[in-house]
């Protein structure tokens, strides 16, 4: 065909349902998420505690081996106490998977101006923030709350069945606590690099607000003779929400309530921060 | 020669220092530094109002206390034996204990909580059926404690992440920033060594963080000082060395500024990334109180530790690892330590100059 009698013709292929449409961006996103060998690398290491666990709940379970290890076996309790270990290994792996894979989300696209490109097609800005934050979502639930739920099952066939009725808050715990942290995480590591633009300043600026939060926080209770500084630090709040859920005895000068809600409005904060960038044009003045 | 470099230093300088203060990029570490200031007001804010307060309850009371008279009260004495030496109390709370002494059988406790003041310090006392129970003195002024606090903030968050990431923030920006901004080979292809840019780069951001961090000291000091009475100012200032901790204070500042300055500019050149280094350098830096003493040198934070003023004691209940954090076991003398960081910081710089000499710019790969 003449190239003067080529003009626009509107796509008539079949459409992805609408409901679907966020995963697009999921299945890109997360093709180039492990392209790095360094970040596949990292992801392998984060399995390396739970296979760690795995073992230990096999030695709790073979008395006769432990004897013959000359170990008692009391010295190996699978309870709350164990699954928030757990947790707070694969917490802290969370989150330096989230600094590795979470800025590279969505800075290019605003950096390079492509948002345009993405809400030109039928494809709304929540869609886009659901994509994007899927990829870290579905990322950090392999390693925080799926192998958990892995773990207790396999504690639940050996240890049996009134065991795992009893402690199946436990379960209960483990997928809360992942969601809460995967979803503070997210929405951190997607305002931040939304609002630099910049990848690589924004997983240190995600490196900055952990540590001097906490110190920040240490420094308010220090000048102020209180506790509430540790409301600027998400690690401490975090904690003293696991801590809550997992029912552990553990000293908090901040209780699960008051910390869930401070983490609530971290969140709000953070989506208010994501919304306010991600839009199909910027007008820079 | 060196007429001529020293004029291209100067003109490095002057072009970055632009970029360095004013970039949008670079406008969080204006809020870092400025953290501690408002910190340290809230801090004067509240002792005022708290004075203030002081100062009302001594003038509602039936005679002026000094602070002698404060301290005279001891337990076991009588509401009568206490209302004779202080008068009668402006603040009184009380409130009755119904206390199990038998199966069947209680006893009334009256307690009363009484509230002295001599319009500077608070002399709370605790008394139970008329008794004096517990005494506690809340000192309005305490130099020591709060000299402590300052030296705390300073060490623990200014020092090891106010400065650090600030550091962070300015010198990896020097070649990195020029790099993504798709401009290093400017400086390239001008008729310009590179280790003079180099030399100009790091002045420059020197120049920027000693100007940004040592304001925000000298605030933090203002603010600090700002609640003490003329008396107290003067007393800490020119009586118990807090000009001369001031002094140092702002040296360190500068100390650490080189130290770290040096380190990330390196970082810089050697890493795409720099979560990796700066989470190294920080992990580095925090666990340098277990290190050998062989490693412990090769750090900045070693140095700085040990040129503070005011060594922070470690509380008796405190555990021993947390002690080993706060103490310093084997500081070096001040010269020594001024030494080992310009030492740390030419090695760093010397790298940084051996870097910038093969590094070959390729914006496809950013």
């Amino acid at each position: 065909m003449a190239v003067y009698r080529r003009n626009y013709r509107p796509y008539s292929g079949a459409q992805t349902a609408e409901w679907s449409r966020f995963l697009v961006l999921f299945r890109y996103s997360r093709r180039n998420l492990f392209r790095s060998k360094i970040q596949t690398g990292f992801f392998v290491l984060c399995f390396f505690y739970p296979i760690a666990c795995l073992v230990m709940i096999y030695l709790a379970h073979s008395a006769s081996f432990l004897a013959k290890l000359g170990v008692p076996s009391q010295l190996i309790s699978i309870d709350n106490m164990f699954f928030f270990r757990y947790m707070s290994v694969q917490g802290v792996l969370a989150f330096l998977m989230t600094a590795f894979a979470g800025p590279g989300l969505i800075s290019p696209d605003l950096a390079n101006g492509a948002l345009p490109l993405y809400f030109c097609r039928p494809f709304s800005r929540a869609e886009y923030v659901l994509g994007k934050s899927s990829v870290l979502g579905i990322l950090l639930s392999q390693i925080t709350w799926i192998p958990g739920l892995v773990l207790f099952t396999i504690q639940g066939s050996f240890a049996g069945a009134s065991w795992t009725w009893n402690n199946l808050w436990i379960a209960g715990s483990l997928v809360v606590a992942s969601l809460i942290w995967i979803a503070i995480l997210s929405l951190l590591a997607m305002a931040l690099s939304a609002w630099v633009k910049w990848r690589i300043v924004a997983g240190a600026l995600l490196l900055a607000v952990m540590f001097f939060g906490a110190g920040f926080a240490q420094a308010i209770n220090a000048v102020m003779h209180t506790d509430s500084g540790h409301f600027v630090d998400v690690a401490y709040l975090m904690a003293a929400v696991w801590i809550g859920l997992f029912k552990v005895d553990a000293e908090n000068s901040i209780t699960a309530f008051p910390a869930l809600i401070a983490l609530l409005v971290y969140c709000s904060f953070c989506l208010w921060l994501l919304m306010r960038k991600v839009r199909a044009y910027e007008v820079i003045r | 020669m060196t007429r001529l470099w020293w004029t291209q230093v100067k003109a490095v300088i002057r072009l970055e220092l632009k970029k360095t203060f004013f970039a949008k990029r670079g406008l969080w570490i204006y809020a870092v530094a400025a953290l501690p200031v408002l910190l340290f007001i809230a801090y004067a804010v509240a002792m005022s109002h708290e004075q203030h307060r002081t100062t009302e309850i001594a003038r509602d009371g039936e005679r002026r206390l000094a602070y002698q008279d404060l301290l005279a009260i001891k337990p076991g004495m009588t509401k009568q034996e206490v209302a004779a030496i202080l008068g009668k109390p402006p603040l009184v709370f009380h409130w009755t204990e119904r206390r199990p002494t038998g199966p069947n059988s209680t006893e009334e406790i009256l307690h009363e909580d009484l509230h002295y003041s001599d319009g500077q310090n608070d002399l709370y006392l605790g008394l139970a059926n008329g008794k004096v129970q517990s005494i506690n003195i809340h000192e309005g002024y305490n130099l020591g404690e709060d000299a402590i606090m300052f030296a705390g903030v300073f060490q623990f968050f200014f020092l090891r992440l106010a400065i650090f990431f600030g550091c962070l923030g300015i010198f990896m920006n020097l070649f990195r920033g020029e790099v993504l901004d798709r401009s290093l080979h400017f400086y390239f292809l001008a008729p310009i060594r590179r280790e003079v840019l180099m030399a100009g780069k790091f002045l420059a951001g020197l120049l920027a963080t000693c100007t940004i961090f040592v304001t925000s000291e000298l605030l933090q000091t203002i603010a600090f000082l700002w609640h003490f009475n003329p008396q107290t100012r003067d007393l800490y200032l020119y009586h118990n060395h807090g000009l001369e901790h001031a002094a140092v204070y702002v040296g360190v500042t500068f100390l650490a500024c080189i130290g770290y300055g040096a380190f990330f500019l390196v970082a810089g050149m050697l890493f795409r990334n720099p979560i990796i280094p700066a989470a190294a350098v920080l992990i580095w830096e925090g666990i340098n109180p277990f290190l050998p003493a062989l490693l412990k040198q090769f750090s900045v934070i070693y140095y700085l530790k040990s040129l503070c003023p005011v060594e922070i004691p470690v509380s008796p209940g405190t555990p021993g690892l947390f002690a080993l954090f706060i103490s310093n076991a084997d500081p070096v003398s001040p010269p020594l330590a001024i030494v080992g960081i310009l030492v740390v910081a030419l090695l760093a710089l010397f790298v940084s100059s051996v870097q910038v000499r093969r590094m070959e710019i390729n914006y496809t790969s950013e």
